[in-house]
């Protein structure tokens, strides 16, 4: 009973106010912004698995070689000037482009399948199949095909070549996610059409990519 | 049985709410969705708020960063309501520019529709939408302080949750949900770019982060949720006591996109581009959505949700 005429009364007061159209000047003290740090977040879990000896082994040819390149990618990032938290368009322009070049210079001979190796790639194909041939597969490829109808080899990509300016980045769902084995916070996985891309964030580049990589 | 009582009756009076009051405030304003074209002659937006004083308002606003006229219209929208309404932070949903990033986009997409805002010391505080470049992050007027997922408190009792939803690490739902089981604050307000809602004919709910991030939204008492990337302006019938919001009208209009069929709409509008304006008071947050001609095309109230336990 006293419920509903509390409630009553609420209802009436709220919509007496919102109906007020009062268009009274208020000036609040500046609200202090605060912020917490991710950085303390916990390490990941894989939800398919646990994978066999045969194929861990063959992950870790991977994950070898994308220590070399994590380690190659902070020590070009040590040379250039570090970007501030409050950076301007022209800082931030200015070390992303630059940092390309290094990235590129120092990779000049790059190749498909440097970080993404012959072992790794069938694992990696074989871990996406398990994914997408679940139950909810065709949504989760069509989450991902969304602002990706692109032709990969139209668009000619290539290692090193920067990440195309006209491609939005794709979603990857949290349960590709928790599948594919982990990367560094510089290095992002993305699609490109049904490619699948390893993706320099910070250079803005294609590390190395796996064709064909999405099951039809 | 009587907390569930209680519960029922607090979850009916939310809904009654923002039937009631959206209605109501349709009504006054004659601004029904299919009604509003962009033709219509310039006006005045209305405040249908209690612009109380130590109140917080704010804005929101997303996929917006174009450059083109439409954009700048809608600015100017926001500018005019500022005068009247002096909210002094702005929430962006993401696609914050579209194209290319270099110094100049910022400019012509950013910093100079906005400017008077900027100017006025309004605060805008981003996300990253699928078209935005990670290093935005680092940029000083989005207030990021160089972190893809962060949170902030504008005012005591009110803590903003901002996610990175295009590539949601395991390391960030972990952390999202020690924030927000860490967070004593009455109003907890996530956002970010995908929505888990939406009629959309173009992308619509984002079923795959719904399976991820509604559990933690409901367990953690999470009352509001904004999202953008379908282009118009949505609210959806609440959702498990949530209130989840699509405002993807900043600034490229994908008119006619809200499929009427969906049954998850409360409000839609999808003929002209649209921001929010917010006004937290005590337990309730008003809105209001005020289109590129100045029309109010929703207005509401939510009731903040307390925690079941």
């Amino acid at each position: 009973m006293c419920a509903t005429r509390c409630g009553l009364v609420s209802l009436v007061a709220a919509g007496a106010l919102t109906l007020s159209a009062c268009t009274r000047n208020s000036t609040p003290p500046p609200p202090p912004a605060t912020s917490a740090s991710p950085a303390s977040a916990p390490a990941t879990e894989r939800v398919v698995g646990p994978l066999s000896q045969e194929d861990a082994r063959a992950l870790a040819t991977m994950n070898d070689r994308l220590r070399e390149y994590v380690d190659l990618h902070l020590k070009l990032e040590g040379i250039l000037p570090k970007l501030p938290k409050e950076a301007t368009p022209q800082q931030i322009d200015g070390n992303q482009r630059a940092f390309e070049k290094l990235m590129r210079e120092n990779r000049a001979n790059a190749k498909p399948g440097d970080l993404f190796t012959p072992e790794a790639q069938p694992v990696i194909k074989r871990l996406l199949a398990t994914v997408f041939g679940g139950p909810d597969g065709k949504q989760l490829k069509a989450s991902i095909m969304d602002e990706n109808p692109v032709d990969p080899v139209q668009l000619k990509l290539t290692v090193n070549g920067r990440y195309p300016d006209t491609v939005p980045l794709t979603s990857v769902p949290p349960q590709v996610l928790q599948t594919l084995p982990k990367l560094s916070e510089d290095l992002e996985y993305r699609f490109i059409g049904d490619w699948l891309i390893l993706l320099d964030a910070h250079a803005h580049t294609i590390a190395d990519y796996i064709d064909n990589a999405l099951p039809k | 049985m009587l907390m569930r009582t209680r519960h029922r009756f607090s979850v009916a009076l939310l809904v009654v709410l923002l039937t009631w009051t959206g209605s109501a405030c349709r009504d006054r304003d004659a601004a029904a969705a299919t009604a509003v074209v962009a033709a219509q002659a310039p006006a005045e937006p209305t405040v249908p708020l209690p612009n109380r004083d130590g109140s917080f308002k704010f804005g929101v606003l997303g996929d917006f960063g174009t450059g083109d006229p439409p954009q700048y219209e809608l600015a100017d929208q926001m500018v005019k309501l500022h005068q009247r309404f002096k909210y002094d932070h702005i929430v962006l949903v993401g696609d914050n520019l579209y194209g290319s990033e270099r110094p100049q986009d910022f400019v012509n997409k950013f910093e100079r529709p906005y400017k008077p805002l900027l100017d006025a010391g309004v605060k805008f505080y981003a996300s990253l939408g699928n078209h935005d470049a990670r290093e935005q992050r680092y940029y000083k007027l989005f207030n990021m302080d160089g972190k893809l997922y962060y949170t902030f408190s504008p005012k005591a009792n009110i803590r903003f949750f901002v996610l990175e939803s295009t590539y949601p690490v395991p390391e960030q739902i972990q952390w999202v949900e020690s924030e927000l089981k860490a967070s004593s604050s009455d109003w907890k307000i996530a956002y970010f770019h995908h929505p888990l809602y939406s009629s959309g004919d173009r992308h619509g709910s984002d079923l795959r982060l719904r399976e991820v991030l509604e559990p933690l939204f409901v367990k953690y008492n999470v009352t509001v949720v904004l999202t953008g990337h379908d282009h118009f302006y949505e609210r959806v019938k609440i959702e498990k006591n949530i209130a989840y919001f699509v405002v993807g009208s900043g600034g490229q209009l994908r008119k006619g996109n809200i499929d009427r069929g969906s049954g998850i709409t409360a409000r839609g509008f999808d003929t002209d581009l649209a921001f929010m304006a917010a006004e937290i008071a005590g337990d309730e947050m008003y809105f209001n959505v005020i289109s590129r001609v100045g029309q109010t095309v929703d207005s509401g109230v939510v009731k903040r949700r307390r925690p079941t336990s």
